[in-house]
């Protein structure tokens, strides 16, 4: 289409709105209501131009201007929204006229009439799009001097998100945004006209995702609670980098100020994220701030802690280790470490001479699938096969699960980014529900968008994926674990065959048994799918990929635990939780503790040295589809933290040695060789790099697989901080035990009561919740990253109540 | 030069001998202050409430091309609020080493909470002195860190050798 904006002509792909058409120019036009990802709706009518276009007679001949000899050009008789109109062959659009400018900025004015002038005390203050438009094509001077609307001005619609009615100017983003992105419908309209205000019908926004209404918000009415009068937004310092709460790979953009991180907002990744992240992304960093942080190393006299320098803990450590052989080390570390510090660790393992160096959580089988999908196939996908609860595991991945549904192909990119109105979007757009399989052992969120949810039993993915396999090859399945009749699974299957592309998500219950996940490999094999395969924590497939692996089985993380280790170096990890593993840690020789917090573990350590969270360490991490992605350290005040990198050059200066891997550019030395890029060139939007399968010939995955009635379920907030968000702790909740009402009922359980119990055999204090959702005879417990995703053995005859829900009430 | 040159420059020291002199006896005597004289920083309070005009929205320090506020906001208890509205100062501090005395916050400042005076005696000892926060800027705060502690430490009422005629903005200082 050729379209004219201005005096600038240019070619555009037919279906493009014309607000795209007008910013490809490089003109501009303001807007509030249209968002990137969202469907125009024209409701903030902001974005008004004036567009003619030449019209044809009935013989389809084009109607000439006599005078030029050229097409006529009619023009609309008004000013049209530019964002929900499409650009037509011959278009003119003119943005710059008188007229134009007089519409735009009576709508500026027209906007302005009931929003109050609080931009001193607004959160939004300096990066408000209201405010931005005002200045650039308001009038400068306000002609109303009548009381403005009054309306509710602080109301919590929950406890991570305030919002200010005065403010709304009902451009309708955050009511869209939950309908048409994550399709939990939780907010809406209510009343009309200069009345209507934004609510919700229940208590707070049940949705995994409500944070993001706060980015795309273009006032100060939806306003991230957590960081409330924090600070103003031209005094944050802003971190682009990914997320390592989960393996998505998200881009964030972490603010801090004077040393504090204060919020966090979603980064732009159009193949990974878009631009939306969940809430335990978002509101799950207070811990990084807490008080009680470890800002100095501490070494064990006697019974009590001594603060103590880096370089007397590096020299007692040193001392120690060379009265031990080398063999008998154990190196852990944490699955969220970067890969500079997987090359650390194994500098610092091969210094010592050991064997014995791991990652957990770590299931057994390789996280590299043999055909791997990636995220934006996922979100093109015509079939969709999910294994597991992704929408607490990795929430990111139900986001582009939902996009598949709605059948609409990545948008293309202009050089001002993506669409900002892509006409194909549109509100409460048909979702092909029948495309989504989601199998579970209990009933998960994503089971409401699926046409084919299946309820397995514990333990019992394996079969299941059999039986379909089976029916896929022909063979004799077992009828029993198919959870549907013969026929409909052979459809079923059909369906997954003929699909132009079919992906399957493989998550953490499937994952902790090699058996399933083989008949998940079986089963893609047959029906031709790829498969995503969800690592545990953020960079369980970048440690593998880096080889931080034991030279044998029985050198992984829970055999060191279980005494093949007698002195330990535990980073990130906190496995004292279990009786009988602190036991066998305070009987080490050396326990060397590398964590923020003072935990169970750093408590039995001889020495405990302060570490960075993921948001303070520069690095790299791969996410689940392969994408090598940056990670940046934001300026936070952690004391003498440092992270694993910089543990191994203390050490390594001990020995007398300059190890590889003792700072983030000499371990990036390594993975340049390794990788064939430099991890340092990495832009925001990573690089997918292919990589061989893990090359090691032995196999390192866990000798025995976990049994038990239970399961551990994955939460989309990191169990292990919890008590330290306090404000995300009072939106979602406390560590739940989940289980049905009919099981309760036998051991006097109710909805609420907080109970210790133990959970194979390590106490845990847990808050009941009674769900329908969750089968009779399965207890649901959260996994952390000692104890990942899979089954276990829960007491519930051992309960014992902390306090009863009853007598709070 | 004639002796008549030399008559004329005595007779210009003796015209000059019999004339008032300029010499400001300061500190014996106050200083005579301008009006608009740009000195030490108040915060005010609204007159009639009591409560503080400061909202804490970081105007001042954004404009402030010394870098020398500091300012961190928090929300009121509505119960017993600091400031008018939802938000006010909680930490406000002014470096008067870096200050420059432009007056850029006063202009900046929506609500005409901060607003310069015309103390000038601010000199001390220690660099951390310098930093005023907002129990020694508040009005009815008078005199310098350094003057209060003289005070206080003679028990004495805090002298500030200065005299100015009031100004409008200087809502509720008293000199």
């Amino acid at each position: 289409m050729r379209v004219k904006v201005n005096d600038r002509e240019l070619e555009l792909a037919p279906g493009t709105s014309v607000i795209d058409a007008v910013f490809a120019a490089g003109y501009d036009v303001p807007y509030f209501c249209s968002q990137a990802y969202m469907s125009p709706i024209g409701a903030c009518r902001m974005c008004l131009a004036r567009i003619g276009a030449p019209r044809k007679d009935r013989d389809g001949n084009w109607l000439v201007d006599d005078a030029t000899g050229e097409p006529k050009v009619f023009f609309f008789p008004t000013m049209m929204a530019t964002c929900t109109t499409v650009v037509m062959e011959g278009m003119v659009v003119d943005t710059l006229s008188k007229e134009v400018k007089d519409a735009q900025r009576g709508m500026v004015e027209f906007t302005l009439i009931n929003h109050p002038l609080d931009c001193p005390v607004c959160d939004k203050g300096g990066a408000c799009e209201l405010q931005d438009r005002a200045y650039e094509y308001g009038t400068g001077r306000s002609r109303f001097v009548f009381d403005k609307r009054h309306q509710e001005k602080h109301h919590p619609l929950s406890e991570l998100i305030t919002l200010d009615r005065e403010r709304c100017i009902h451009c309708k983003r955050c009511v869209r945004y939950f309908e048409e992105v994550p399709g939990d419908e939780v907010l809406d309209f209510i009343e009309r006209g200069g009345h209507t205000y934004i609510g919700t019908l229940e208590e707070g926004l049940p949705s995994n995702f409500t944070g993001n209404i706060t980015d795309i918000c273009p006032v100060g009415a939806l306003l991230d609670a957590t960081s409330r009068f924090r600070g103003r937004n031209w005094e944050y310092d802003h971190t682009f980098t990914t997320s390592l709460d989960d393996a998505s790979g998200s881009a964030i953009v972490i603010d801090a100020r004077t040393g504090r991180i204060e919020r966090i907002k979603s980064g732009i990744n159009p193949e990974v994220n878009k631009s939306w992240i969940d809430d335990g992304i978002r509101f799950g960093h207070e811990y990084a701030g807490d008080p009680e942080r470890l800002r100095r190393p501490l070494l064990r006299r006697g019974d009590a802690f001594e603060e103590a320098s880096w370089d007397e803990a590096a020299a007692f450590i040193s001392e120690r280790l060379g009265g031990l052989s080398g063999k008998d080390v154990g190196i852990a570390i944490r699955a969220d470490a970067t890969l500079e510090e997987g090359v650390a660790a194994r500098a610092l393992a091969e210094l010592i001479g050991t064997g014995q160096v791991d990652h957990a959580p770590r299931h057994g089988p390789s996280l590299v699938p043999v055909h791997g999908a990636t995220l934006q196939d996922l979100a093109t996908a015509t079939a969709v096969i999910v294994l597991g609860d992704v929408t607490e595991e990795l929430p990111a991945l139900d986001l582009r699960i939902k996009d598949a549904l709605k059948g609409v192909s990545p948008p293309p990119l202009f050089a001002h980014g993506v669409p900002i109105a892509d006409l194909r979007l549109k509100e409460r757009m048909p979702r092909a529900r029948e495309r989504l399989t989601v199998v579970a052992p209990y009933r998960v969120g994503l089971m409401q968008h699926a046409g084919r949810p299946v309820v397995v039993p514990v333990g019992g993915e394996a079969a299941w994926l059999q039986a379909m396999t089976d029916v896929a090859n022909g063979t004799d399945p077992d009828e029993g674990a198919l959870g549907m009749g013969r026929a409909e699974a052979q459809g079923l299957v059909r369906q997954w065959r003929e699909a132009s592309k079919a992906v399957m998500v493989v998550g953490g219950f499937v994952l902790a048994s090699a058996k399933a996940t083989d008949a998940a490999a079986a089963l893609a094999k047959a029906v031709g799918a790829s498969q995503l395969l969800v690592p545990p924590m953020a960079n369980g497939r970048g440690l593998e990929i880096t080889q931080v692996l034991p030279s044998h089985a029985r050198y992984d993380y829970r055999g060191m635990l279980a005494g093949s280790a007698k002195a330990l170096l535990l980073s990130g990890l906190d496995p004292a939780r279990d009786p009988a593993t602190a036991a066998r840690l305070g009987a080490c020789e050396l326990l060397v503790v590398h964590d923020l917090f003072l935990t169970d573990t750093a408590k039995l350590a001889h020495v405990v040295l302060p570490g960075k969270s993921g948001y303070e360490k520069d690095g790299t991490t791969v996410s689940l589809e392969g994408r090598f992605l940056p990670v940046r350290a934001a300026p936070v005040d952690n004391g003498e933290a440092e992270d694993l990198t910089g543990v191994v050059k203390v050490l390594g200066e001990a020995f007398g040695k300059r190890l590889e891997g003792r700072s983030v550019r000499s371990a990036r030395r390594v993975l340049r060789k390794e990788l064939g890029f430099d991890p340092a060139e990495l832009d925001r939007l990573g690089l997918l790099h292919d990589l061989p399968r893990r090359r090691s010939g032995v196999s390192v995955g866990p000798r025995q697989e976990a049994t038990g009635a239970a399961l551990r379920v994955p939460t989309m907030v990191r169990p292990e901080y919890l008590a330290r968000n306090p404000r995300l702790r009072a939106a979602l909740g406390d560590l739940a035990l989940r289980l049905h009402p009919a099981d309760a009922a036998g051991h006097d359980l109710h909805d609420g009561d907080e109970v210790r119990v133990p959970v194979d055999g390590a106490p845990w204090r847990l808050r009941i919740v009674l769900s329908e959702a969750v089968p009779r005879g399965v207890c649901l417990v959260p996994a952390t990253p000692d104890a990942p995703v899979g089954r276990a053995h829960v007491a519930l005859e051992q309960v014992v109540h902390e306090r009863r829900a009853l007598e709070v009430a | 030069m004639s002796v008549l040159d030399i008559a004329k420059g005595m007779g210009v020291t003796l015209g000059h001998l019999f004339k008032k002199p300029v010499t400001v006896q300061y500190p014996d005597e106050p200083a005579q202050i301008k009006a608009r004289f740009r000195g030490r920083h108040h915060l005010l309070r609204h007159p009639d409430t009591g409560l503080e005009k400061c909202i804490g929205c970081s105007l001042c320090a954004a404009a402030c091309p010394a870098y020398a506020i500091y300012v961190e906001a928090a929300e009121n208890d509505q119960e017993d609020p600091v400031s008018a509205g939802e938000r006010y100062a909680s930490i406000y501090e002014i470096n008067m080493l870096r200050c420059i005395f432009c007056g850029f916050c006063e202009e900046a400042c929506p609500t005409g909470a901060v607003v310069l005076g015309h103390e000038f005696e601010l000199a001390d000892f220690r660099y951390q002195d310098f930093v005023y926060r907002k129990e020694d800027m508040l009005v009815g705060v008078k005199g310098s860190k350094w003057q209060r502690r003289e005070a206080a430490a003679k028990g004495t009422a805090v002298r500030v050798a200065l005299e100015a005629p009031g100004r409008p903005e200087l809502e509720g200082v008293e000199h």
